[in-house]
């Protein structure tokens, strides 16, 4: 079973465990825009991007499991994209995204969940590299194809791309934002993929807090929720995130 | 927030001193990571570290969201925030464009 952490000595929770195995699934699986195959290939071109951009060969990052699929099938667009999001996100540009959104072989779409795919991939390899343990070997791919569904609510609201706004899902979405008749841009900025939203739900929770834990006040876990925050500005002010 | 920006201001929070040195140590890969995670779980003890990595990993992820869809900041956070970004000097980040446009300069 992937997530194990026998020889790690950290005392990882189940909860985190649960959604890292939950995080491969859907990794390894057909989604909107992109095949299993494809997904897969995303993740390994991340994790190829963490270690050059940290002065290692690919290989000694994770090693040849670790990579998964390579290059297979990518758009250069996409792989690309991948690296400089992984490296250089602080300096993004919306001509810079239009450009790739237009190149051969992508989309808008195929944008927004490569950029789902890499992120929470990119999570995953962090919390591993922090505690100093090895990244779990990328999952197999499963068969199957894209929906190539885009929501018919989607429009332009913040930000260069289109997102599926609360106020416009379609029946299959209805549950997306809890019912919630508004969403931070963040929360939103996913959306043209909506099964981008309930992974980084998922996530978030394991990684950070539920949406409803970040409604406490109180200490949710072992380090107070100060002391979380402090870590979050920190790391927004180390990307130069103005976000 | 300046201590974010400013290691010589006291932030208040217990073990900031530790917790940020690690978050430095994680996000920009440094030779002295174990060290300072050796710091942090002295300080706090594993559980902490590994909320610490999870917290680090997290906003590893959300600031890529952020810039890689070009998303301006929320009214409210806008609002709320715009005494402090100016002191810590966020306003001249590059993805201030995307709530400001082209009012703030392009980085150098």
């Amino acid at each position: 079973m992937a997530f194990e952490y026998l020889g790690g000595g950290w005392p990882i929770s189940r909860r985190v465990r649960g959604a890292h195995r939950r995080s491969w699934e859907r990794l390894a699986s057909a989604g909107f825009w992109w095949t299993g195959v494809e997904r897969v290939a995303i993740a390994a071109e991340c994790r190829r991007a963490a270690a050059l951009a940290a002065g290692e060969s690919a290989d000694s990052e994770s090693g040849a499991a670790g990579l998964g699929g390579g290059r297979v099938g990518l758009p250069e667009a996409a792989v690309h994209a991948v690296q400089k999001i992984v490296v250089d996100n602080a300096n993004l540009s919306r001509e810079w995204v239009e450009e790739v959104c237009a190149a051969e072989g992508m989309s808008e779409e195929r944008y927004i969940e490569l950029l789902g795919v890499l992120v929470h991939v990119f999570s995953i390899d962090e919390l591993h590299r922090a505690l100093g343990i090895p990244l779990e070997p990328l999952p197999a791919a499963l068969a199957g194809e894209p929906s190539r569904r885009r929501p018919t609510g989607a429009r332009r609201v913040a930000g260069w791309l289109p997102i599926t706004p609360p106020d416009a899902l379609d029946a299959e979405d209805a549950g997306l934002y809890d019912n919630a008749p508004f969403a931070a841009n963040v929360l939103t900025a996913l959306s043209l993929v909506p099964d981008n939203l309930p992974w980084l739900a998922d996530l978030s929770h394991a990684h950070y807090l539920s949406y409803a834990e970040m409604r406490e006040t109180g200490k949710v876990r072992e380090i107070s929720r100060a002391q979380q925050e402090l870590i979050a500005s920190r790391v927004s002010v180390l990307n130069e995130c103005f976000y | 927030m300046q201590g974010t920006t400013d290691d010589s201001v006291d932030v208040g929070v217990p073990f900031a001193d530790v917790l940020m040195a690690y978050a430095d140590a994680a996000v920009r890969r440094d030779g002295d990571l174990a060290e300072r995670r050796a710091a942090v779980e002295s300080a706090l003890g594993a559980e902490a570290v590994v909320d610490a990595a999870a917290t680090v990993a997290n906003y590893q992820r959300m600031v890529r969201i952020a810039d890689g869809c070009g998303i301006p900041l929320d009214e409210v956070t806008e609002q709320a925030s715009a005494e402090w970004r100016e002191s810590l000097g966020v306003n001249e980040y590059y993805s201030a464009l995307n709530t400001y446009g082209e009012e703030v300069a392009a980085p150098a």
